[in-house]
């Protein structure tokens, strides 16, 4: 593979990237920076087999996850039976009681999954965190492979490999089955946002109408998008790229200027699909992480296929020992917090701060979960023409339409700090295609 | 058993004109297992776009869109209550109660409610609802009716510390007080015997079923009170909400209006 031709064109992939602007946008101390994302030609390569693994383990999880939702925002028998405590749902911050006995078209929540993953040195795939809130990052794989191919044909007829240029077709499949009749926009909080480039990247792929707030309109029980001549059209389904709390000023944050006045209102009484849909929060908040496996086992009555990273709540009395006594081996996660944020190494803390951390996780146990550091397999990059093994997770893309389908690619994350573990693309990493073979 | 006659009546001025108003209302009385609402009848100006819904705590909603140029928006309710038919509310959907035992944006405790409800002896003997009613009786006899120092945007723990407020703060304290005891309970909005505002109180879930109590008047809800929403707190039960286009001064004036029509039944 160190041969490969498409390792050559590493810089031009990169230069069109630049042109085509495959940016995105950072807010640092109150300003506004667009930055490349850098891109590294050698991808990560996922054999058939193992693929068809992940994929079933994938499938399984956002199933669950799915059920788990409509469970939560319908009878919480989950709850009733004791597998989850309902301290883990009511006082998160991803639950919103405003989503009570609200059953979205189709009785889907979690349409588009971004679920993260990383490979141990023993070759075991661990779940590191399941997005289902709005997980970007498919269109990032998606023009690098159009690009690559461009680069070098050759590489292409000289491997076998799935093509990954289909997720648009899959994402569509999934608007298009729960539209409740109209056309389908994608939402975008406008030209400032982090990911603008993949909202408009896919609206163009889709072939759905990219709008922001102010092209949206609720009318008695339905919505309109407002074309250039000013022309109402309805629209049945909104792939809204703005988090739960700006969506609806009237049913949200109230102060919210790029959402939709009362669009909450008309999704209540099923007369738009939203994706993802509202409170789907519940399910992917670090807290209910470390419940996941749980929720496989009692809604679909099945093992888990995929596992956890060994992970420890506080919250129990038997972990907290075990994260006091184990401080140093694990990593300490905010449930609050994403993006990289909140994420602390008992073994990179000061005495000082390692004894504040520890009486607030004492007052605040609910608030972190632990976990044991993962030695994750390095993935080689290219720096300056060396090879070098860096830190990589890998973000699977899962599409819930009639049934859950995989997208066969993948978003993989690298840390260019050969000391990190952190690959957040807000942290400044970069990224590589990942090739699913296909013999 | 009381019958009453209500009227609500709100109005909100413009100074000069404003567009493209959305707003919500709820601010409709329903019958349930305490009242039951009689010839109702509801008016609102302007109504280019109206529809109605019920939100998920189970309140009536009136949302609509008024798209032209208009000076006030108002809205006119008027209808019979029969009032008191059972000491509880409807029975409690067993599934949502949890969500009720924690704490919300308005009801967080700080040091002066923590300290306040700590120091308020409760033994294993008592019931949810005993524990609540000694905590209204506490608040009450710590706490000043005073209108005007507190505003809507005022947390438990803001007013608390201040000592004074009103029938808002009232129901926010206990609340407060009662979901630091994991107990489960809700904020009220509805309409009080007599003539002024809108009035607040609180339900404490207990065997399944709510039971009103009316901190400000210490006292357990009987028959004369008409509820109209529920919900954590102030915000999910806002009578009003709307956005609007325009630079604008505006003047608001509500009116309640509730008097007994026949004497005791």
């Amino acid at each position: 593979m160190k041969n490969m031709d498409l390792c050559r064109h590493t810089d031009t992939v990169n230069e069109l990237l630049a042109r085509y602007g495959v940016k995105f946008g950072i807010y640092k101390n109150n300003e506004f920076r667009e930055q490349l994302f850098p891109f590294d030609a050698v991808p990560r390569v996922i054999g058939k087999e193992e693929f068809a693994y992940l994929e079933k383990g994938l499938k399984q999880r956002v199933m669950a996850l799915n059920c788990f939702i409509r469970d939560i925002y319908g009878e919480k028998q989950i709850v009733r039976d004791h597998v989850v405590p309902e301290e883990f749902i009511f006082a998160s911050s991803g639950y919103l009681a405003q989503c009570e006995g609200v059953l979205p078209p189709k009785g889907i929540y979690a349409h588009i999954a971004g679920i993260d993953l990383v490979q141990g040195k023993n070759d075991e795939w661990y779940i590191l965190e399941d997005n289902l809130r709005v997980p970007s990052g498919a269109s990032y794989p998606m023009i690098a492979r159009d690009l690559c191919r461009r680069s070098s044909p050759s590489t292409f007829k000289e491997y076998h490999i799935e093509d990954n240029r289909n997720y648009a077709q899959l994402l569509r499949n999934t608007m298009d089955y729960v539209n409740t009749g109209g056309h389908t926009v994608i939402l975008t909080p406008g030209r400032y946002n982090a990911a603008y480039f993949e909202h408009s990247y896919l609206a163009e792929k889709t072939g759905a109408h990219l709008v922001t707030g102010n092209q949206l309109i609720v009318e008695k029980d339905h919505l309109y998008f407002i074309d250039y001549s000013g022309k109402k059209e309805k629209v049945g389904a909104v792939y809204r790229r703005i988090s739960d709390e700006y969506l609806d000023p009237m049913n949200f944050n109230e102060e919210s200027l790029i959402g939709i006045p009362h669009i909450y209102d008309i999704f209540r009484k099923g007369n738009v699909a939203l994706l993802n849909a509202p409170g789907n929060g519940v399910a992917d908040d670090k807290g209910i992480y470390y419940f996941v496996p749980k929720m496989i086992r009692y809604y679909l009555d099945e093992e888990p296929i995929l596992q956890n990273a060994p992970t420890y709540l506080p919250f129990y009395e038997q972990d907290m020992e075990y994260v006091l006594e184990h401080f140093d081996d694990l990593v300490l996660k905010d449930v609050a917090e994403a993006g990289g944020y909140g994420v602390v190494f008992g073994n990179k803390m000061t005495k000082e701060q390692k004894e504040n951390f520890i009486e607030l996780l004492k007052s605040e146990p609910r608030r972190f979960i632990a976990q044991e550091v993962i030695d994750f397999k390095d993935i080689d990059i290219l720096d300056n023409g060396e090879w070098v093994p860096r830190k990589a997770d890998l973000r699977a893309f899962v599409l819930m339409g009639e049934e859950p389908v995989v997208w066969k690619s993948g978003l993989t994350r690298f840390s260019r700090n050969p000391d990190s573990f952190i690959v957040n693309s807000s942290q400044g990493g970069g990224f590589k295609d990942t090739w699913v073979l296909s013999r | 058993m009381k019958e009453l006659r209500f009227e609500y009546s709100m109005k909100l001025e413009f100074e000069t004109p404003v567009e493209k108003h959305r707003f919500t209302l709820k601010c409709v009385p329903r019958s349930d297992k305490r009242q039951k609402i009689l010839d109702l009848n509801i008016d609102v100006y302007p109504k280019e776009f109206l529809s109605t819904d019920e939100d998920s705590f189970g309140n009536q909603c009136i949302y609509g869109y008024s798209e032209g140029s208009h000076d006030h928006f108002s809205v006119l309710l008027t209808g019979r209550a029969v009032c008191g038919l059972s000491s509880s509310e409807e029975d409690a959907k067993e599934a949502r109660t949890g969500l009720f035992r924690y704490q919300s944006e308005y009801t967080k405790p700080g040091p002066e409610i923590t300290a306040f409800t700590d120091s308020i002896r409760i033994t294993d003997d008592m019931t949810d609802l005993d524990r609540a009613i000694l905590y209204m009786k506490a608040l009450h006899n710590r706490f000043c009716y005073v209108p005007g120092v507190t505003t809507i945007d005022t947390t438990a723990e803001e007013a608390f510390a201040g000592g004074r407020g009103v029938c808002q703060d009232y129901a926010h304290i206990l609340l407060s007080m009662c979901r630091m005891k994991k107990i489960p309970c809700r904020y009220v909005v509805g309409m009080l015997m007599g003539e002024g505002l809108s009035h607040a109180w609180v339900e404490i879930c207990q065997d399944g079923v709510w039971i009103p109590l009316d901190p400000t008047n210490n006292l357990i809800v009987d028959d004369q009170h008409i509820k109209i929403s529920s919900g954590r707190d102030y915000k999910d039960c806002i009578i009003n909400q709307g956005i609007f286009v325009g630079r604008t001064v505006q003047r608001q004036t509500i009116h309640v209006l509730v008097s007994e029509l026949n004497g005791r039944l």
